[in-house]
């Protein structure tokens, strides 16, 4: 592009300009001042010609024309370099004005970074930065190291009114108030003067005005003019489209300006400025530009020249060194080269001004003097660019002279940054931005704070502009620019700066730098006083878990700090502290369904669902069928619209997160609701679909000011915590609607330590998508519209002393306790009970009398019925009360509990109680009352049954008990064993008597006792009946006063069954099949357990310990035991019978197989054991009686090989080797049998083996898995002795 | 890199995924499965292609990269390189390798294929048997997807076993990228 | 010695960023570290002035702020190392190899399974693997 067209050449054509310099007379300044501008603000509009296209000749021949000209006018007074501190002043004034006058929209919203790229540069840097940049120039005129400042000619001004005009001209020319420049000899004092008379005509006619004009004329020669103003009396319009500039710090009224300046006024002053700057001054410059270059190709063009220049400089060599080089004189060659070029470079002959230029800089270069060398290498950088020539040199001009100036010293520092902008403004011209932003970064350095500030802010704008834009260096700069605005407080600028670069720092990730920048725009705006924008920014960095602990406390507190001094409560939509898991949301709320406690709630809605079946009447159907036939049919197609009580509270579950290290104190949250009464509550139901979720424009307004808080419709509570660091809590919010209607929770709303109120409302769709992720406690857990309808009164439930810790099967009597508060009375009450085998209904009977008194045998035995409206299935029971059973208003009502544990473990117990209100107008028929109970079954004792038949007889079984205390440390005394059903009859065997009474278990101790167990259905005898004592038996020593606990009574009874079913077998008549219940009480040792603990009494069930847990046959082999024979006659004959019982109920075939091979040692092993135990009286013991039972009960294969080690056996079994015969169930039958002896001796005839078969149909084989289809099992020992005898 | 493991380590790892995410875990529906054995190599891609690049200068194209990509990512993988690169220079590239390793070892011949499936098993018909091989595919096909996906140059990977052993990838990188000369930083 | 390395994410998001000055110019070093990125895009974009070679990984030095130098280098995977150092005198060779242990170390880091691509690394091992190349660093510069 045309660098004339660039802004630096604009720039240049207007700064770079011939100065006037003006003395004025005070009568000349009072006229003037009458339109409120002084004389030369008057010239000023005038003194910028765009269009003045004049024919320019200099130093060449040819003439060019002249088209922008601009004339520079000063006040002599004002024509001397300016002092560093006002030059301060000033700028800093400059920068404060342009804070209030273009950073007038603090408040708005910083710009996106988006359109900051579409904006191209010129409007984004600031015009007030330029004027900045001017400014900072002008402060740095009528240097004496250039010339380009020093007047080209003088203008002396003098009223009409002023007498002996003359003489004015001539006192305003004397020394003493000329500038210094011109006294001390930097610049000529032979100036080209002009005379101008000003008159003013409101002083009457200009009649003795032309004759002074004459007079002046006679006296000072042609260029002498008269000027007349203030000819119009009042203000007409002729100055409106003139732009009245001020001259340096004057500052122009903004009324009346002008006021007396009629057109013609403007025009003579405008015909002024034209003629003086086309006839004088431009004809004066070129004549001197030709002089001067006259004298310089005189001395200095050509090799003469040229070689005693040189000559002469190296002369000069051992001059003394000056800092800033040797003084030179106007009339020194040095100056006269210079004015020359300055001369030719206001009149754009830039090609005479470079060559001039560079010739100056050699001579300068050698003298050492290099303030002026980088003035003039400044200038030569300068023609360079004008004349759009290589950019190396005008870079390197422009380096060379900034460095020297930095080179210099503090002295000229400004000069290196006014080369600064210079080049800087070079480079953008060239589109170098890059450069360009170094360049300002650079002198940035150099300079004080603020204008370093600016600096900083035009290098940001300049990397913005590069290409490709460099973002982060922008965001960077500005951050410094704001930085040192701020040290020098410009808080404007500063805030400016700062959020001008938030949009950098949007990018993911730098939250480091993005919080620092935020934070103190916030804090900066809230000086400012701009609160709102402060607490917006103040916002974005609460949540700073990444930051340091100190850091944390910091901008939290700085953040309340703001907020105090907003003074009003602030309320900020999703205040980001604390942090709230929408996803933690959870809605809790009693429909027809109410719960005992709180805990009842979270049991999921399936399984009371199942539980409550056949309780409740829609027997599995939804919620929503229930509604159809309560409400109106309006608002049944939706089912999210769920249900609750007018006076009953909802509660919304929410997790509020602190997510700092510092603890912060959340107060007051509560819910935000709105409850639209019932009359419209069904039109608001219908729509409820299309308001929510709600828009966002609604979210934006507070909730104060979107929901009056009106706390006549529904109550709420308000909660206070304070959450630690890291800490997160799972708040209940309740709300209870008093009346019925429609009723929203929206959102919710919490109070900050007291002073920032934050709200947030539960947006729809994000909730709808965690609903399914999360268990979704109802249907419409998680909806958040109720319809408040009016309800039954609700019931409140407890069950008195109910552990939470108990022994396994630990009996004890609980209490059902139901509250009725309402003054309705309650009626129809049935109760759903999860786990019948722990808990069971009594009946009112139980209530007055206490365990174990209650239990023990009467003798008048009126064994009492259990309630008969028990219908007990499978898994849960249930229960309706009597009719009469009616809780009346504000009364309790007592029901008794059968408890029971068991089995050992973990339970938790469902009950439910469905109940009606007998006189209530209400939505509903009836509520159901749920609650559930969590308690701990601790082992107590381990209780197995072992049963075998005897070998004697078939009617009767050993039974050996084995206990294991498993407490830690509990004792338990044994107190009765029961066998249930009067088929058996149990009783202690003589040897096992010797251990009771003390019948107790300690902690850890293990025991097994031993029964005789006698199957009464055989003993057809009538006086065995009379002797039946029962199957009880007591096993405490008689004398204590011990009673007998009655098996057949209730509860006994239904717990039974109830274990019986558990125990997992059938209720089918097996008379093989015997049940025992162990009855112990607990001698209460430890102390731990705390008496209402301390189970009275304890039931063990051990149900269905079959008789042939094994195989599925007994049998007994009769005959005789001893013979006498005489083997020399024969060998002896002896025959038995083998009687077999089938225990098992299905068909059995057995087949009897005998086998002759004996083992020689098992044989001479069974003499020596004979021997020996025919001491002690009773031949057999049970020891060996239960080994050989161990011998059966693991018969399968690990009997004794006989294939082993084989020997003819000293008898042989005759008759028939193997008989096979099918046997009934529960049927006895005989085999014969027959062996022959050969020698006297002891024999044991075990040697024969039974196998049998059930003839099973399929399902017989499951229901006792030990129970295997077949088998085959070995004799039991038979002693036969054998004596000779001889005659 | 110096660490080695045997390959039937790798096969037996790989039928393992597929097996487990075709038939345990999403049995019912399988373009599910695929796409999260697809995420499984595309994240294996993503990392290895870090490793894989490590020692070598930034590539000036895409083409270069794709080069990579057949010649040492491959022979990295699958110890030998691509067999054959086309591209209609719409930013559609073929790679074609006519022994891809990881499927030598499935069963291929028609005959026996049909022989046991009507015999033992009636349900291995053969274009099931061709759908269970893609589905030892997907997870080469995110691993090459991811590798360039890591490199900047996002594509579509799928892959072609119309006649095994040989395999063909396709990658599409979409209509929009015609290979500027340099790449372009995110 | 080194003041601080950055690893910065394809998206120009930092994943790791440690200093190793006691002083407390966390916000500056982030500064720096967040405008060298972008000399980084600026090399990569022409790359006539970038490093010797061209679209080598190693960038050479970014730009020396008032007393830093900052190098840089570039994965094929548009991963960013930054290293900030206040040595004046740095051989080019000793950088590259810093910058060559410092990417492996990055690539272990990253091929753990447990690593989410794209998000900041917060391995220990990987720390401390960083701050034993950046010791070893001071001395192999020292020596």
């Amino acid at each position: 592009m045309d660098p004339q067209k660039s802004y630096l050449g604009r720039l240049l054509q207007e700064e770079i300009t011939p100065v006037i310099m003006v003395f004025t007379t005070h009568l000349v300044e009072d006229a003037c001042q009458k339109n409120g501008l002084n004389f030369i603000e008057m010239l000023l509009p005038f003194s910028l010609f765009n269009k003045i296209n004049v024919p320019v000749r200099t130093a060449s021949d040819q003439p060019y024309r002249l088209q922008m000209f601009k004339l520079r006018l000063a006040y002599a007074s004002d024509i001397h370099l300016q002092n560093y501190e006002a030059a301060e002043r000033h700028l800093k004034q400059v920068v404060h004005d342009a804070s209030h006058k273009s950073l007038t929209n603090l408040s708005s919203d910083p710009p996106e970074l988006e359109d900051l790229l579409k904006d191209s540069g010129s409007d984004l840097c600031p015009t007030w930065i330029q004027t900045f940049n001017k400014e900072l120039i002008q402060t740095l005129c009528f240097s004496e190291h250039e010339t380009f400042d020093h007047p080209v000619a003088c203008l002396l001004v003098v009223s009409s009114k002023d007498e002996r005009t003359i003489n004015k001209f001539i006192d305003l020319l004397n020394t003493d108030q000329l500038p210094s420049l011109l006294n001390d000899g930097v610049m000529d004092p032979k100036i080209l003067k002009h005379y101008l008379l000003l008159h003013d005509n409101q002083d009457g006619s200009p009649e003795k005005v032309t004759s002074i004009l004459a007079e002046m004329r006679n006296t000072f020669g042609s260029n002498c003019k008269l000027l007349c103003i203030n000819s119009a009396e009042h203000a007409d319009g002729a100055s409106k489209d003139i732009s009245w500039m001020p001259y340096g710090s004057h500052t122009l009224p903004r009324d009346d300006i002008a006021c007396f300046l009629s057109s013609d006024d403007i025009n003579s002053v405008r015909d002024f400025m034209q003629d003086f700057s086309c006839n004088y001054i431009i004809p004066h410059m070129e004549q001197k530009i030709r002089i001067l270059n006259q004298q310089v190709a005189a001395t200095r063009k050509g090799f003469r020249n040229q070689i005693k220049n040189l000559w002469w400089r190296k002369g000069k060599e051992d001059a003394p060194e000056t800092p800033n080089g040797p003084t030179y004189t106007f009339s020194s060659i040095e100056s006269q080269i210079r004015i020359l070029a300055d001369y030719a470079f206001m009149l754009r002959d830039y090609e005479l001004a470079l060559s001039n230029y560079r010739l100056l800089s050699t001579d300068y270069k050698l003298d050492k003097a290099w303030k002026r060398y980088a003035g003039v290498q400044e200038m030569t950088g300068l023609c360079y660019f004008m004349l759009d020539q290589s950019r190396k040199d005008s870079d390197y001009c422009m380096e060379n002279a900034f460095s020297t100036y930095l080179k210099i010293g503090s002295s000229s520092q400004r000069y290196a940054t006014r080369c600064g902008l210079w080049w800087a403004e070079m480079s953008k011209a060239k589109s170098q931005f890059k450069d360009a932003a170094n360049i300002y970064f650079r002198i940035s350095n150099e300079e004080p704070s603020l204008h370093a500030a600016v600096l900083l802010e035009q290098a940001a704008y300049c990397y913005l502009l590069s290409n490709p834009p460099m973002l982060r260096k922008y965001g960077f700069h500005l951050v410094l620019a704001g930085n040192r605005y701020y040290m020098s407080d410009q808080r404007h600028h500063a805030i400016w700066a700062y959020r001008n670069a938030l949009c950098v720092y949007r990018e993911n990730g730098w939250s480091y730098i993005s919080d620092h920048v935020h934070y103190n725009v916030g804090r900066w705006y809230s000086f400012v006083g701009i609160l709102d924008v402060a607490v917006k920014h103040m916002l974005e960095v609460l949540e700073c878990s990444h930051q340091s602990l100190a850091t944390q406390s910091i901008f939290l507190n700085d953040f309340f700090h703001v907020l105090q001094s907003i003074g009003k409560k602030f309320e900020v939509y999703k205040l980001r502290l604390p942090v709230i898991n929408m996803a933690s949301l959870k809605v809790l709320f009693e429909d027809f369904r109410t719960y005992a406690s709180a805990s009842d709630v979270h049991v999921s809605e399936s399984l009371w669902q199942s539980l409550e079946e056949e309780l409740v009447p829609w027997a599995s159907s939804g919620r929503s069928n229930w509604l159809d036939s309560q409400m109106k049919p309006s608002s049944l197609k939706r089912k999210d619209i769920s249900v609750c009580v007018a006076g009953e509270s909802v509660t919304v579950e929410l997790e509020f997160k602190n997510p700092l290290q510092v603890s912060i104190s959340v107060s007051e949250i509560s819910l935000i609701c709105e409850l639209s009464a019932k009359s419209e509550g069904t039109e608001t139901g219908k729509s409820a679909s299309q308001i929510e979720p709600p828009e966002d424009s609604d979210h934006r307004n507070s909730p104060s000011y979107r929901y009056p808080h009106n706390d006549d419709s529904f109550t709420l509570t308000k909660v206070d915590v304070v959450l630690g660091g890291g800490e997160t809590q799972r708040i209940q919010l309740e709300v209870s609607p008093k009346i019925e209607g429609l009723l929203k929770v929206i959102g919710v709303r919490w109070t900050l330590s007291d002073t920032v109120v934050g709200y947030q409302y539960f947006d729809f769709d994000a909730k709808n998508k965690q609903k399914k992720g999360r268990r979704s406690r109802h249907s419409s857990s998680s909806n958040l519209s109720f319809i408040v309808i009016k309800g039954l009164p609700k019931l409140n439930a407890c069950i008195q002393h109910l552990p939470k810790k108990v022994f396994a099967g630990d009996l004890r009597l609980l209490l059902l306790q139901l509250g009725n508060q309402s003054k309705f009375s309650v009626k129809n009450i049935k109760m759903k009970i999860s786990h019948p085998r722990f808990l069971i209904p009594g009946c009112m009977e139980d209530l007055n009398m206490d365990l174990p008194e209650c239990l023990e045998k009467q003798k008048i035995n009126g064994t009492r019925k259990a309630p008969a409206d028990v219908t007990a299935n499978s898994k849960s029971l249930l229960f309706s009360f009597p009719v009469d059973a009616i809780i009346q208003g504000e009364t309790s009502f007592t029901w008794p509990l059968w408890f029971h544990a068991g089995l050992s473990g973990n339970i938790s117990l469902y009950v439910s109680i469905y109940y009606e209100v007998a006189s209530c107008s209400s939505d509903m028929t009836f509520r159901i009352l749920r609650m559930h109970h969590d308690l701990e079954v601790m082992p107590s004792m381990d209780v197995s049954f072992n049963i075998t038949p005897c070998t004697s007889s078939l009617q009767e079984f050993f039974v050996r008990m084995d206990i294991l205390n498993k407490t830690k440390l509990d004792t338990f005394s044994l107190h009765q064993l029961s066998c249930v059903g009067n088929t058996w009859e149990i009783s202690a065997l003589p040897t096992s008597l010797s251990v009771f009474p003390v019948q107790t278990l300690l902690a850890g101790q293990a025991l097994s006792c031993f029964f005789k167990l006698k199957d009464c259905r055989k003993s057809s005898t009538t006086e065995e009946k009379l002797t039946f004592r029962g199957g009880d038996l007591l096993m405490v020593s008689e004398d204590s006063k011990e009673a007998m606990i009655d098996i057949s009574k209730s509860p006994m009874v239904e717990f039974h069954q109830q274990e019986r079913y558990h125990q997992g077998k059938s209720a089918k008549g097996d008379p093989s099949i015997v049940e025992f219940i162990l009855i112990s009480k607990m001698q209460g040792s430890d102390p731990s357990i705390l008496p209402g603990i301390r189970p009275k009494l304890l039931t063990n069930h051990a149900c269905y310990s079959s008789v042939s847990s094994k195989c599925p046959i007994s049998w007994q082999m009769s005959g005789p035991r001893k013979i006498n024979h005489n083997f020399s006659k024969s060998f002896c004959e002896a025959s038995f019978h083998l009687q077999v019982h089938n225990l098992s109920d299905t068909l059995l075939t057995i087949r009897l197989a005998t086998t002759n091979c004996m083992l020689e040692r098992k044989h001479s092993s069974e003499v020596a054991k004979l021997s020996d135990s025919s001491g002690n009286g009773g031949g057999w013991h049970d020891i060996s009686l239960v080994n050989d039972i161990k011998a059966i009960s693991n018969v399968h294969g690990n009997r004794p090989k006989k294939s082993s080690l084989e020997t003819s056996s000293p008898f042989v079994w005759c008759a028939l080797s193997s008989t096979k015969l099918n046997l009934e169930p529960f049927c006895t039958t005989e085999i014969p049998l027959k062996v022959c002896l050969f020698t006297p001796g002891t024999y044991d005839l075990s040697n024969y083996e039974l196998h049998w078969v059930l003839k099973l149909p399929e399902e017989g084989i499951t229901h006792d898995g030990k129970l295997c289809s077949s088998g085959s099992v070995g004799g039991h020992p038979f002693y036969l002795t054998v004596l000779q005898v001889r005659h | 890199m110096g660490r080695e493991v045997a390959e039937s380590c790798i096969d037996g790892v790989i039928i393992e995924m597929v097996s487990a995410y075709c038939n345990r875990f999403y049995g019912s529906k399988p373009e599910l499965a695929a796409r999260r054995i697809e995420a499984i190599g595309y994240q294996v891609g993503h990392q290895l292609i870090e490793r894989y690049t490590m020692e070598r200068p930034r590539f000036s194209d895409h083409l270069e990269a794709i080069k990579f990509i057949c010649k040492d990512f491959w022979s990295e993988l699958f110890k030998k390189h691509i067999d054959n690169l086309k591209t209609n220079h719409r930013g559609t590239f073929v790679l074609q390798d006519n022994k891809f390793r990881w499927l030598t070892r499935v069963s291929i011949d028609p005959s026996s294929e049909n022989l046991e499936a009507s015999q033992d098993s009636p349900v291995l018909t053969p274009e099931h048997k061709v759908e269970v091989t893609s589905m030892h595919l997907y997870f080469p096909c995110g691993i090459i997807r991811g590798a360039l996906s890591n490199l900047g140059i996002p594509c579509a990977v799928s892959a072609d076993i119309s006649n095994l052993p040989a395999c063909k990838l396709h990658l599409d990188f979409g209509d929009n990228k015609n290979f500027p000369p340099r790449m372009l930083p995110e | 010695m080194i003041v601080c390395v950055a690893v910065v994410g394809h998206q120009n998001n930092p994943l790791y960023l440690q200093s190793f000055t006691a002083a407390d110019d966390a916000l500056k070093l982030h500064h720096i570290i967040h405008c060298s990125l972008d000399v980084v895009d600026e090399r990569v974009n022409n790359p006539k002035k970038s490093g010797p070679t061209l679209n080598e990984t190693f960038l050479g030095m970014l730009y020396p702020t008032e007393n830093y130098k900052v190098y840089g280098y570039l994965t094929n995977t548009k991963v960013k190392f930054l290293m900030v150092t206040t040595d004046l005198e740095v051989k080019d060779a000793d950088v590259r190899s810093f910058f060559r242990k410092f990417h492996a170390a990055f690539v272990d880091a990253v091929s753990n399974p447990f690593h989410v691509p794209g998000k900041k690394i917060t391995s220990k091992i990987f720390a401390e693997r960083i701050s034993g190349i950046v010791k070893s660093f001071g001395s192999v510069t020292a020596g």
